[in-house]
């Protein structure tokens, strides 16, 4: 950093550095060993599933097979432990009957329990990876209803015309049916107004009627004289006495 | 004898170097972190044991009680792996060190405690005086109750290395007994060393029993003073 600094003062410094300036990082850090391939950003090599083989939980295997061809490994161990204790390099002492209860008890705790706490283990990553797969499982089902939704909707759209059918006829016959009530108000307001002009003649020709008659009435009963009412009613009298003896006469028939 | 028994109590030194730092810095290499989902057996079952200790221990406490969680679960797991670790033949126990235990407890005590005078002043010397006492007894109550606050990180303390000093010191008496008998007479050396695997039993249980107790004192101080 501080000789980033370094390069800028010098580019202020003397002008005709200053494109020499843009180098001056890349420079630098082409020396330095960090970043130099590319980045890795996929695939990064998986990690092995089970850690590397090993004897008595301490000793890898390897080991034994690097000393197979040239020595057993059990007799140099044997011998390795026994030179110790022989010469006294290893003493025995209070903390060697501690050593041996302590690890005689943590042995027997890995074989009893190890296989519990493995399954345990085992059980709490499958349940980590049993939710994630639920989740994935329960995305896809849905993406499936709805690819289901749609193809079903797709069926429904291809009988859409079946409605569409349905749906003219019912505007046609509507269109039909007021067209024909129109047609029908139409034909009673024409009819309607013929009847006025009809209702109209019949009025005046019996107006006329009737004042025709009143007039010759009229006329009528000025023309009669009194001279002619009384020799009419004189002779309607007469008339009369003369009908009604016919009339006596006839029932004794 | 005497310097064979408190032996493995003093601090190691490699050349003059203290090497209690580096055992004391050791039990974080075992607990391995991982960024991964999915993990070994190892990462799975420590992380559901801090899983299941965290929430035990936070769930009494309120929001401001539980921005010590990070404090208070470090604190047990180191306390426990490093008595566990003690367990080892010819190893060196930190806890084991009054100074070690000191430094763990005074401020963890002295910070809950100011913590809680500082933002409750009232409850916080309401501690002193508990309900339903005669009025009388109330000058000596108070003194009382003021010793045994102040006496709390010490209490905390000199448990802790009590307990783990006593252990090892009889494993290692016991242990030179089955080897004192071993030449004399064997069946009653079969006898002593079951004593021992018991006593070892025991010991496991008292690494974890007191990593326990110190955090849940502590905890206990920390509700009391949030």
């Amino acid at each position: 950093m501080l000789s980033r600094v370094v390069l800028s003062a010098a580019a202020t410094a003397a002008p005709s550095l200053k494109n020499a300036a843009f180098l001056g990082p890349g420079v630098l850090q082409a020396t330095r060993t960090f970043h130099t391939g590319q980045p890795h950003l996929v695939p990064v090599p998986p990690l092995p599933e089970y850690g590397g083989k090993v004897r008595y939980g301490l000793i890898p295997e390897e080991f034994f097979q690097f000393l197979y061809p040239k020595t057993g490994p059990y007799v140099l161990g044997t011998g390795l432990i026994l030179y110790a204790l022989s010469k006294e390099i290893y003493v025995i002492s209070a903390e060697t009957f501690t050593a041996l209860s302590v690890l005689g008890v943590m042995v027997y705790g890995i074989k009893k329990y190890g296989p519990f706490v493995a399954d345990f283990a085992d059980k709490l990553n499958e349940q980590k990876l049993a939710q994630l797969e639920e989740a994935k499982q329960a995305s896809i089902q849905h993406i499936q209803n709805a690819i289901d939704t749609e193809k079903s909707q797709q069926a429904l759209v291809q009988k859409r015309h079946y409605l569409f059918d349905v749906q003219r006829n019912n505007i046609a016959m509507a269109l039909e049916v007021t067209y024909r009530e129109r047609l029908y108000r139409v034909y009673k307001e024409v009819k309607n107004r013929l009847d006025y002009h009809i209702s109209v003649q019949n009025m005046m020709r019996r107006k006329e009627q009737e004042h025709m008659i009143n007039w010759v009435e009229k006329h009528v009963v000025q023309s009669i004289s009194t001279q002619q009412e009384k020799e009419t009613i004189a002779k309607c009298i007469a008339d009369l006495k003369l009908l009604a003896k016919k009339a006596q006469a006839q029932p004794v028939m | 004898m005497n310097e064979n028994l408190f032996a493995s109590f003093i601090p190691p030194t490699i050349l003059g170097l203290p090497a209690a730092v580096l055992i004391i810095l050791f039990p974080p290499l075992l607990i391995p972190t991982s960024k991964y989902l999915i993990n070994n057996r190892l990462i799975t079952t420590q992380q559901w044991l801090i899983k299941l200790t965290s929430k035990q221990m936070m769930t009494m406490h309120n929001t401001k009680g539980r921005t010590w969680s990070l404090m208070l679960v470090s604190l047990i797991i180191f306390i426990a792996t490093t008595n566990l670790l003690g367990l080892l033949p010819h190893s060196f126990t930190p806890t084991t060190q009054l100074s070690m235990n000191l430094a763990m407890a005074i401020p963890l005590w002295a910070g809950a405690v100011i913590m809680g005078f500082r933002s409750k002043i009232k409850n916080a010397l309401a501690h002193f005086l508990p309900q339903g006492t005669p009025t009388p007894l109330i000058p000596m109550l108070v003194i009382i109750e003021t010793i045994s606050l102040l006496i709390q990180p010490m209490a905390l303390a000199v448990r802790l290395t009590a307990n783990i000093t006593a252990g090892h010191l009889l494993m290692h008496l016991i242990g030179s007994a089955t080897l004192a008998m071993s030449t004399i007479n064997l069946p009653s050396t079969l006898i002593i060393f079951t004593i021992l695997i018991l006593l070892t039993i025991l010991e496991i249980a008292v690494a974890l029993i007191q990593a326990y107790v110190f955090t849940l004192l502590v905890s206990l101080y920390l509700h009391d003073n949030t």
